[in-house]
């Protein structure tokens, strides 16, 4: 097959000598040259500050989601530039909330920022930041509480174990029940303020509060109803006996 | 024999006058500067660096792609007509034929050059634009014995075209790719990383150092000075060897 496609040009005799000359030494010049230049080395960029989303979506020709999922990906990345790893705690979070909320801007839909958000510059060891990214969340759950309130559940886990703030985590936790519709957010993130409640010792509080949503009828599953009169049995349990230690 | 080499550089420029290059540059010109002007109503801060810094992104690909298509297609429109059968039937050296196309190639390379330029000093100092051209014209030089290889190898327009941007993507981009190898996040020891490793090593030796060649950042910020230029000059001529002789290799081999 090779030398069918070889045969069809002249053969390499009538190539000029000088052009074969020309070849080499130009070869060979191109590796010393490359050779003889500074080594290519890694240097850290600042995150930049993002344009306006409208600039980006002239600048993809009206492809605003398409720009946002490309910039997703960048944004993500820029930890990892071409030889280098950056801490992502050395990241300017200001300027990455500015990121994530003009890729929110381009695709509403998305979830992809919130995601990172809580989840990559949320799990980072400098509590600082760890609460800037908490405060972004909580901010977009109360611009659109149906459309974030998983994250938020992840922020209320994130104050709790992480933070180790309990106002905090109550705070988000009281948003999350208040906030959202019923029919959108599961019974499970709602009752996270009974838990934390219990775990402040506010004991009194998570009980009055567990009666009041049976009684409310807000909550309509029988599987949560029964874990509700189970909660409050237990609580009414831990209250007896913590008055029982008191009278002794 | 260099009189051979004039008259087709010659006819190679009144073919480009004729096919209105000079008019499709004023057009990009005139639709750039639009652009810019509209996206530095937008601006609220560095009104100046984002007006220059999209209009030379746009004017530097602009120019890659306008020169690299008008080579492409002028050349292949010679084996289609024929023509190019007809010189080498006549006593003219097939280098003579490679050297007249490339200087006239060369010299439209310098008009679109000199015209994207004059857009350029209303946004930027003359210094600045001056290196920033001259850099460019080396890059289009480039393009212009890249796209001549191309043709000379593949004669057909889709592949030629696809390898001149393939190759110019992977001059421009080789740097990090080379970074980005050598330095993963994730180190891998596999046989295939190695190979990949090794390749993109070999890649960086062999292909030229576009990525150093005109930088918005001179423009923008006032960073370029003359002396950048010798080692991008050195760069080009070592390169226009190289390329030029692959051409002629192939060009002296080739049955019409």
């Amino acid at each position: 097959m090779f030398r069918r496609y070889f045969d069809r040009d002249r053969p390499f005799g009538d190539v000029p000598l000088a052009v074969t000359i020309m070849l080499v030494l130009a070869l060979m010049a191109q590796l010393i040259w490359h050779g003889s230049q500074a080594p290519i080395t890694a240097r850290a960029e600042d995150l930049p500050q993002p344009l306006s989303p409208g600039a980006y979506i002239i600048g993809s020709l009206g492809e605003p989601i398409a720009t946002a999922k490309v910039l997703n990906l960048w944004l993500q990345a820029f930890d990892n530039q071409p030889g280098l790893s950056l801490p992502l705690h050395s990241l300017d979070y200001s300027v990455v909330i500015e990121w994530l909320d003009t890729i929110l801007e381009l695709d509403p839909d998305g979830h992809y920022p919130m995601l990172v958000a809580a989840r990559v510059y949320g799990s980072v060891s400098d509590r600082v930041r760890q609460r800037e990214m908490m405060a972004f969340i909580f901010d977009k759950f109360n611009q659109e509480p149906e459309k974030h309130w998983r994250w938020l559940a992840h922020a209320v886990i994130v104050a709790r174990h992480e933070l180790k703030d309990m106002p905090l985590a109550l705070k988000y936790a009281n948003a999350l029940a208040d906030k959202a519709a019923v029919s959108a957010v599961p019974y499970w993130a709602k009752d996270m303020r009974i838990m934390l409640l219990e775990d402040m010792d506010q004991v009194e509080a998570a009980k009055a509060l567990v009666g009041g949503l049976i009684v409310s009828g807000e909550v309509t599953d029988p599987h949560e109803l029964d874990f509700l009169k189970m909660k409050l049995a237990e609580l009414e349990d831990r209250m007896t006996k913590s008055r029982r230690d008191v009278d002794k | 024999m260099f009189a051979n080499v004039l008259t087709i550089a010659k006819f190679t420029i009144i073919e480009s006058m004729r096919n209105r290059l000079l008019w499709l540059s004023l057009l990009v010109l005139a639709i750039s500067f639009g652009l810019v002007e509209f996206i530095g109503e937008l601006a609220i801060t560095e009104h100046r660096v984002t007006q220059v810094s999209i209009l030379a992104a746009l004017l530097r690909i602009n120019a890659v792609i306008m020169i690299a298509l008008f080579v492409v297609s002028t050349m292949l429109r010679e084996l289609n007509d024929k023509t190019l059968e007809m010189i080498v039937a006549m006593p003219i050296a097939r280098s003579s034929y490679y050297l007249g196309k490339l200087i006239g190639f060369i010299h439209l390379a310098l008009i679109v050059t000199v015209c994207f330029s004059m857009l350029l000093l209303l946004y930027a100092s003359g210094s600045q634009v001056l290196i920033w051209s001259v850099s460019l014209l080396l890059e289009l030089v480039l393009i212009v014995v890249l796209a001549l290889v191309m043709i000379f190898t593949f004669r057909q327009m889709p592949i030629a075209l696809t390898g001149v941007f393939v190759f110019y993507a992977a001059s421009r981009a080789i740097a990090s790719f080379h970074l980005m190898a050598m330095y993963p996040v994730i180190a891998h020891s596999s046989v295939s990383q190695k190979f990949i490793e090794r390749f993109i090593e070999v890649l960086t030796w062999l292909l030229p150092d576009l990525h150093l060649f005109t930088q918005t950042e001179w423009l923008a910020y006032d960073t370029g000075r003359f002396e950048m230029l010798l080692p991008l000059l050195t760069q080009t001529l070592i390169y226009v060897t190289l390329l030029s002789a692959i051409a002629l290799f192939d060009f002296y081999r080739k049955n019409f």
